[in-house]
């Protein structure tokens, strides 16, 4: 099978090149990432991040014959010949497929993506209907592989700026939390030219979610639930003038 | 958000004119100059298509300021640049009313 792969070691290489394999591969290969660790065998200086093997630790995320994509839930079957290999862009290369993902990471701590409650610790837990809980329901699922932030030319332009699809689909997930008490604040956080608005919605990030979710979706929830809480406030300024003049 | 709310609701705007326009066209038909003339003329018909250039320009500024602050990111150019669009729109702004109160 045949491949080519993005090389680049900054220790030894003045530019990146792409180097082309033909690989024998084995009965038992059939995901991207078998090729991936068959074409080490032969050549271990390639480098790239991997761990479960199942989709589920977003390691392997690479640009996949030019969509984002994870190599280990990537069918090879599905695949065009040369199979083209790089890095997932607009983020600094380390080397060849392992991209550093320090701003992404940076994004999504910046959403603050954990739960803020300031009630007493209850003696269990805190619970949720299943009506609640629901509205989880495809952000949870997230594994922060970065599929969708790399692929979105919002982010590319302003990566140091805008969020992103992964951290914004995080910033929702903790304002649809009922359990969660900083909504305000986390919609607050938001409220800049750069933050969220740089979504133009052109989907780059749904269409290549390895998990088949929906950031768009969430973004635009996000962007719902502004408005309603400035009508809200609206509606509560109006109020107290009324009283005040009463 | 108030930006990115005047770009959604001058775009509902515009899009109910034009709505409005095509209904116009179908039901009065016109087809010599005498009879584009007389479609146009009402005061109220150059008041709504007034209201339907200030959003369209709205628009165009929201559109293009989204666009500078994507890809220009020099803030100096960004601003000079932003300084040439807000007078091209004044300056589109003030012939289409001309043009309107001179039919």
């Amino acid at each position: 099978m045949k491949f080519s792969i993005y090389r680049y070691n900054p220790d030894v290489d003045k530019k990146p090149y792409m180097q082309d394999y033909d690989i024998e591969l084995h009965e038992e290969d059939h995901m991207l990432l078998d090729a991936l660790i068959r074409i080490k065998e032969h050549d271990d200086t390639l480098s790239l991040r991997k761990s479960c093997r199942e989709g589920v630790c977003g390691s392997d995320s690479m640009n996949i014959n030019g969509k984002n994509g994870l190599a280990c839930i990537t069918k090879l079957a599905d695949l065009e010949q040369p199979i083209t290999l790089r890095p997932m862009p607009g983020l600094p290369v380390i080397r060849d497929l392992v991209v550093d993902m320090t701003q992404f990471f940076e994004h999504y701590n910046s959403v603050k993506p954990y739960l803020i409650n300031n009630d007493p610790l209850p003696e269990t837990e805190r619970l949720q209907s299943p009506e609640d809980r629901a509205k989880l329901d495809g952000m949870y699922e997230c594994i922060l592989c970065g599929a969708c932030t790399t692929s979105c030319p919002s982010f590319w332009w302003n990566p140091d700026k805008f969020v992103g699809p992964a951290g914004l689909m995080q910033a929702n997930r903790f304002i649809m939390d009922s359990r969660d008490q900083a909504t305000e604040e986390r919609l607050e956080n938001l409220e800049d030219p750069y933050r969220l608005y740089r979504c133009h919605n052109i989907m780059n990030c749904v269409e290549v979610c390895p998990k088949k979710l929906n950031p768009n979706a969430a973004i635009a929830n996000i962007k719902d639930l502004k408005i309603e809480r400035a009508r809200e406030h609206k509606t509560k300024t109006k109020t107290l003038i009324e009283i005040k003049s009463v | 958000m108030r930006l990115w709310l005047s770009q959604r609701l001058s775009a509902v705007m515009m899009a109910i004119y034009i709505v409005f326009l095509i209904a116009l066209l179908i039901i009065q038909q016109p087809s010599n100059y005498e009879s584009w003339y007389v479609f146009v003329s009402p005061i109220w018909f150059r008041l709504v298509t007034l209201v339907f250039f200030i959003n369209l320009f709205i628009h165009a500024w929201l559109g293009v300021s989204d666009v500078l602050k994507d890809y220009i990111f020099n803030k100096i150019l960004r601003a000079n640049l932003q300084i040439i669009v807000d007078i091209l729109l004044v300056v589109y702004l003030i012939w289409v009313s001309f043009i309107l109160w001179n039919i």
